[in-house]
């Protein structure tokens, strides 16, 4: 199991430094590779490169929110079936249904359940294959 | 004046030669001029010691606090028994790690309770629970059951905080007392951890509060009361029908729609006769977001006796109930109404029927006139929301 | 008996500046200790409070953010970017395009996928003509709203038209270049939420120059006190007037003025109190004058909130000519707002209001720049006729010079203790040194502005309008005034 996520990449951006970190520590104990971004600026330098094979995204961050990163994600073509799961703080209903509206596949709400995560990435990453 | 005779005025007698020959405007300056140069140097001396304490607490910090990362991850996050489903009660956890020094002054458990509070406002599930173990074990929740009992209000609101966000419980004795403190924020606080910690009737409170909830305070009530996994959940129309506290019965309606209550949907309608406007218009946007449809056509007929902002209100609830038994009435309310605010409502409420109002529509857009239809196709766009 | 007539108009005037002087540093004195336990209060409050806990909440009430642009090509990317990301649940952003001849809203409409949308409002506050309401196709910025509308020549018809627009019962009144703290939506509603019986009408809070700080896209990475010695004066300045003076009013709910830099605001009383006066000079006071009014009128038992935490950054004029055509504006504002609405002035059915505020803006901000003027010329009178007593004249000076350090620096105390906003002491050491030259440098050149503006007012000359320039608060610390005015009493 390990050595069949070691494949995929996964692009965390999260602006909270601990969650950054711990969520990070979480995937890799899994085998997955990480890319991490703190802010707004450095996902969409991430976003740019193209290497990545799903995101783990939150929505409230410096220099460019959470939206505005899917949609460049979407807008492009190596990213238009990049599956993408929302891990935020914002709740309300207008914030959840925007992200769906951008053709995000999850929308998990602080605090998650680290299990509950891993189970969405891989179902979302074999729905992939 | 008496303290400018006994001791300033020989003190200055003794600089100043003439000082007694002054007049008294004079000698007041100087007095002054003596406390302006001194409180100065007191504001120096304190901003320099506040800023040596303040970077020193940071640095303190920034030493715990990456120890603290490493041994929570470690040991709790990626804890491997319970990556193998054991169930945590049986995980033991390496309490040994915080066996030293640096953990065990006043600030550093101080540090480690919010860096897990942290951690928990971030992680919940199993992790959540594992951490609220660590929490127990290292006998930090005594450090919180001590604050509760300073005499400082702020110290009891931090105690609350505390132990809610570790899901401690708290005696009621403890607790129900300050649920009335004269302290706003302690009362709020008490509150919220009476609600989100007491076993027995966690809306009690809703029974006897007499003063207003204050917004601030329903927002974080009713997230804690949507968010706490194992809470009963009462019928809240009890309120709507009994509470004499219009923040209460509004709080209420609220919740109602949240939960979807539709058993609560006759004594809704009750409220439709309140005197209170305020709580009208309330009442029918619940009615209109439970889609309670037995209440349109009171609705409607009660329509023409209400003020602005319950017209409003009704409009919309019939565009969210949706049926299309008032679709005339919608599309009379839009033609024949001079306020902008009551036609737009009208249009929207006609636009959110969907296919059953097309045809109206389409002879609306035809016929109106020019603002009309510029508030139709508004109303239309699906790029502006409201 | 002339000589009589003339010692009775000296005692007359020295009497009466004595007591002018005198009430003006009680005040002070007073704004200092109400504005330490208002602060105190605050930060008791707030330290155990975690704000963001609010974000996660379906009934937190919505804000419209409003900022107007005129000519910002260089920066409204970035600017309107970062408004973006602001965190809050439930908001929309209304950008005003104010009739801009360079390309503001093509490059809007370019980044942003704007298209002109068919959209309705009732304008129920008149404005110059809205050209198109722009939305954007990407649902990523469906929070963005962008208003063409024909240039207003001010600041007030561009906000009064996004007012018009406006979704929600609050709004946020800012400016496009100004740098917003990201919890700002949720520091200003809070005031507002929390408020027990009173209908809080608006909020505001600490404002700084943003002249030295590092700013990366739209984000504040460090924050520092300007290098430049003129926006340093600002600085100093803004602080006292916010941390120490509105602080202070704000405690007795005697508010004179939320900025017009950053302000939250009750929509509903804004509009019923007619809007912005694009006609005046100081549009923000003047607005704040007349809700509070319409408060009065209609029996509202409002309340006007501060907080002292530092949310809007805001670039200070760096060169003379431009200081000096802000404060010449907000001079002549002020004296324009208590023209229009002497009746208030002792009117006890306007409370506090009528009481308090308008007689404290009246005496010590409008009137003191031409008290200290007198104050100035009768002091060289003196000199020249050989009348003074010079010992008595330098320790009266020393006095007052040394009661406004000691003012500033609390000021300068009670923002430390608010947040340590400067990262090393060197920093708020070149902060400290400020007040020594204030009485010799900066205090003289406001004074002189003033009066250019009160003359401008009285001969009503046409202002041209450079560029917007920000009416960040209206504090004429009066201590010059105070200075030469006593030094007046040391002749007797």
């Amino acid at each position: 199991m390990t050595g069949a996520n070691k494949e995929y990449k996964i692009l965390l951006i999260e602006d909270d430094e601990i969650m950054l970190k711990v969520t990070e520590r979480i995937l890799l104990k899994e085998g997955f590779k990480v890319i991490v971004a703190q802010n707004g600026k450095e996902a969409l330098q991430k976003v740019e490169e193209k290497d990545y094979d799903m995101v783990i995204t939150d929505l409230m961050m410096p220099y460019a929110n959470g939206f505005e990163i899917i949609s460049k994600i979407k807008g492009d073509s190596y990213g238009a079936n990049i599956p993408i799961i929302i891990v935020s703080s914002l709740g309300n209903e207008d914030s959840i249904m925007e992200g769906f509206r951008l053709g995000v596949d999850d929308f998990l709400k602080k605090p998650i359940m680290a299990g509950e995560l891993l189970i969405r990435v891989k179902r979302l990453l074999a729905r992939k294959l | 004046m008496l303290l400018l005779e006994a001791f300033f005025a020989p003190f200055f007698r003794r600089y100043f030669y003439y000082f007694d020959s002054y007049p008294l405007v004079i000698q007041i300056a100087i007095f002054l001029t003596v406390v302006a140069i001194v409180s100065t140097v007191i504001a120096y001396a304190s901003i320099l010691y506040r800023r040596y304490r303040g970077s020193r607490h940071d640095k303190k910090i920034a030493r715990i606090n990456p120890l603290l990362d490493e041994i929570l991850t470690e040991s709790i996050i990626l804890n491997d028994d319970l990556a193998e489903g054991k169930p945590v009660e049986e995980i033991p956890l390496p309490l040994e790690k915080f066996d030293r020094p640096r953990f065990k002054t006043p600030f550093a458990r101080q540090a480690i309770i919010e860096r897990l509070i942290h951690y928990r406002k971030n992680f919940s599930g199993d992790i959540g629970l594992l951490l609220r173990k660590l929490y127990i074990e290292l006998g930090l929740e005594k450090e919180s059951f001590g604050k509760l009992k300073s005499f400082k209000w702020d110290r009891k609101v931090k105690s609350l905080i505390e132990l809610t966000a570790m899901d401690m419980s708290i005696a009621d004795v403890n607790i129900l007392p300050l649920t009335n403190s004269k302290n706003r924020e302690l009362r709020a606080e008490a509150r919220h951890a009476y609600i989100k910690l007491s076993k027995n009737e966690p809306f009690k409170f809703f029974d006897v509060v007499s003063e207003p909830l204050l917004m601030w305070d329903q927002l974080e009530l009713f997230k804690i009361i949507t968010t706490t996994k194992d809470i009963s959940i009462p019928n809240f129309a009890r309120w709507v029908t009994y509470s004499s506290n219009k923040s209460v019965v509004a709080f209420c309606l609220k919740l109602i729609v949240h939960y979807n209550q539709q058993e609560a949907v006759p004594s809704i309608i009750k409220l439709l006769d309140n005197k209170d406007h305020y709580l009208r218009s309330n009442a029918i946007n619940a009615l209109g977001k439970l889609k309670a449809d037995e209440a349109e056509d009171k609705l409607v007929q009660i329509y023409s006796s209400q003020p602005l902002d319950c017209q409003l209100e009704i409009l919309k609830a019939i565009g969210r109930m949706g049926t299309g038994k008032n679709l005339t009435f919608l599309r009379q309310e839009f033609l024949r109404s001079s306020d902008f605010d009551i036609r737009k409502n009208a249009a929207k409420s006609i636009i959110s029927h969907k296919q059953h109002s097309e045809e109206m529509l389409g002879e609306l857009l035809d016929t109106a006139t020019a603002e009309n239809k510029l508030i139709l196709k508004h109303c239309m766009n699906p790029l502006i929301k409201y | 008996m002339e000589e009589t007539i003339w010692e009775h108009v000296q005692d007359f005037f020295e009497g009466a500046v004595f007591v002018y002087g005198t009430t003006l540093l009680v005040v002070y004195a007073l704004l200092a200790i109400m504005s330490l336990i208002a602060i105190t209060r605050f930060k008791r409050r707030e330290k155990n409070i975690d704000d963001e806990k609010m974000l996660g909440s379906p009934i937190a009430p919505g804000i419209s953010v409003i900022a107007p642009a005129f000519n910002e090509g260089l920066t409204i990317i970035g600017n309107v970017r970062s408004l973006l990301t602001l965190n809050y649940p439930h908001f929309e952003i209304i950008i005003v395009n104010d009739g801009s001849s360079d390309d503001t809203l093509e490059q809007m409409i370019v980044e942003f996928e704007l298209v002109k949308v068919d959209f309705a409002f009732s304008a129920r506050i008149k404005t110059q003509p809205v050209r198109g309401v722009y939305k954007s196709t990407n649902s990523a910025y469906s929070k963005l709203l962008v208003i063409d509308k024909v240039n207003g020549k001010s600041k007030a018809d561009a906000v009064n038209a996004a007012i018009n627009i406006a979704t929600f019962n609050y709004f946020l009144c800012t400016d496009v270049d100004c740098i917003l703290e990201k919890n700002t939506l949720l520091k200003l509603i809070k005031p507002v939420m929390s408020e027990e019986k009173k209908r809080v009408i608006a909020t505001g809070a600490t404002l700084r120059m943003v002249n030295s700080c590092d700013v990366d896209e739209g984000v504040i990475t460090r924050v520092r006190p300007p290098r430049q010695i003129l926006p340093r004066f600002q600085e100093m300045e803004y602080l006292r007037a916010f941390v120490l003076g509105k602080m202070g009013w704000s405690w007795i709910n005697c508010v004179p003025n939320v900025s017009g830099g950053l302000g939250l605001f009750d929509k509903e009383v804004a509009i019923k109190a007619g809007g912005y006066d694009h006609k005046s000079f100081g549009e923000d006071m003047e607005l704040m004058t007349r809700m509070v009014r319409y408060a009065y009128d209609n029996k509202i038992d409002y309340a006007i909130r501060y907080i002292p935490i530092t949310l809007c950054w805001t670039e200070g004029p760096s060169t003379v000519k431009i200081f000096m055509r802000q404060r010449t504006r907000w001079s002549r504002g002020l004296s324009q707002l208590m023209f229009a609405h002497i009746k208030m002035l002792f009117n006890p059915r306007y409370g506090r209001m009528g009481l308090i505020v308008f007689p404290y803006n009246f005496f010590f901000e409008l009137l003191a720049p031409i008290i200290e003027f007198l104050g100035v010329i009768y002091y060289i009178v003196l000199i020249c006729l050989g009348m003074i007593n010079w010992h008595f004249a330098i320790l009266l000076l020393i006095f007052v010079y040394t009661y406004s350090i000691m003012i500033s620096t609390t000021a300068i105390l009670w923002d430390q203790i608010t947040f340590r906003y400067y990262k090393s002491w060197k920093e708020v050491a070149s902060l400290c040194v400020m007040p020594f030259y204030e009485m010799i440098l900066y205090h003289p050149m406001i004074m002189v502005f003033a009066l250019r503006g009160y003359y401008y007012f009285l001969t009503g000359k046409k202002h041209t309008w450079g560029n917007m320039q920000r009416k960040g608060f209206n504090t004429t610390a009066a201590k010059m005034a105070t200075a030469n005015n006593n030094n007046t009493q040391a002749v007797k």
